[in-house]
């Protein structure tokens, strides 16, 4: 185990990969998860209808059907639910130093959490403009996304300056990104 | 973070104006287009590491300056709600707010050639 403050990245006063800092994004994507596996079910018709107490059912249901959300081979809630679980799995795994340790799998959590989840502001901006109709639960799934995004960046930044540090050591970036323990041992 | 929520509302309050307003579905479809990214921007502005995503908004608020000759609004109502929230979403987006935290140079360092956390790296 490396001693806490090593832990730190160099030119930073807080280490971004500490559980208190993956813990509630890890537990806020479970809640997408449970959300969005719940609007993917309706739109399997698992189950037959959706809770709306603001819009009605009816307009839930008008977004839930839409061609854009059949535009892919699976229902778009479904693609969110398993947005939600590569959320949820890339933040947990690794311990607390693995800005340094996995750096492919903290940029594979920015990605999920980033870019995967500004398409959810697509889906919101589809709902009163292609369907003219409102989802409390997407809207409910949106927010949770959009949330995620800031906090989880700042572990990212931290991976992509160590593998700068390694270009700049002359060291194999493609090696550290795949966590090589030699370079993790000798850039800080 | 008090210039975040702010405009984050402001955002809130474009994506509910069109029924408020009552206005013509361009001038709808604008306003439901630009407030989900104006809350998005502004909800991700808060972290420290990302705070400069701040500077969308200030585009978005430039467009709304225009959007109404650009546009061709004509609803008086909606040209005035456009330039008043466009013009705060400018100045609040402006405001860098505090930023408690070190991140190493943050992310324009990844494009320096001698970024700050490298420094730092071999001095210690």
């Amino acid at each position: 185990m490396e001693k806490l403050s090593s832990e730190i990245p160099p030119g930073w006063d807080y280490n971004p990969s500490t559980w208190g800092q993956r813990l509630p994004l890890v537990a806020v994507a479970v809640i997408g998860l449970g959300i969005s596996l719940y609007l993917g079910l309706y739109q399997l018709r698992v189950i037959s209808s959706v809770w709306d107490p603001f819009f009605g059912p009816a307009s839930s249901q008008k977004v839930l059907n839409s061609p854009l959300s059949r535009v892919l081979p699976i229902p778009d809630a479904l693609l969110g639910a398993i947005a939600y679980g590569v959320d949820a799995l890339t933040g947990v795994f690794g311990r607390t130093g693995r800005w340094k340790t996995l750096p492919w799998l903290v940029v594979l959590f920015g990605i999920a959490v980033g870019p995967l989840g500004t398409v959810s502001v697509l889906l919101v901006i589809a709902q009163p403009v292609l369907e003219n109709a409102w989802c409390t639960m997407c809207l409910a799934s949106a927010a949770i996304s959009i949330a995620m995004i800031g906090p989880a960046m700042d572990e990212v930044l931290a991976s992509l300056q160590f593998l700068q540090r390694v270009k700049r050591n002359g060291q194999s970036v493609w090696k550290a990104f795949w966590g090589d323990k030699a370079i993790t041992a000798t850039v800080r | 973070m008090l210039p975040r929520i702010l405009n984050a509302l402001l955002g809130l309050w474009l994506i509910v104006s069109p029924a408020v307003l009552q206005v013509d579905t361009n001038i709808a479809d604008n306003a439901h287009i630009v407030g989900p990214i104006i809350v998005t921007v502004s909800v991700i502005a808060i972290s420290d590491s990302v705070r400069n995503v701040r500077l969308v908004n200030t585009l978005c608020g430039g467009w709304l300056l225009i959007a109404p000759w650009v546009m061709g609004y004509n609803n008086l109502p909606a040209t005035i709600n456009d330039l008043v929230v466009g013009s705060l979403t400018i100045g609040l987006s402006l405001v860098r707010g505090h930023v408690g935290h070190q991140f190493g140079g943050g992310w324009r360092s990844l494009f320096q050639d001698d970024p700050d956390h490298s420094r730092q790296a071999s001095q210690r």
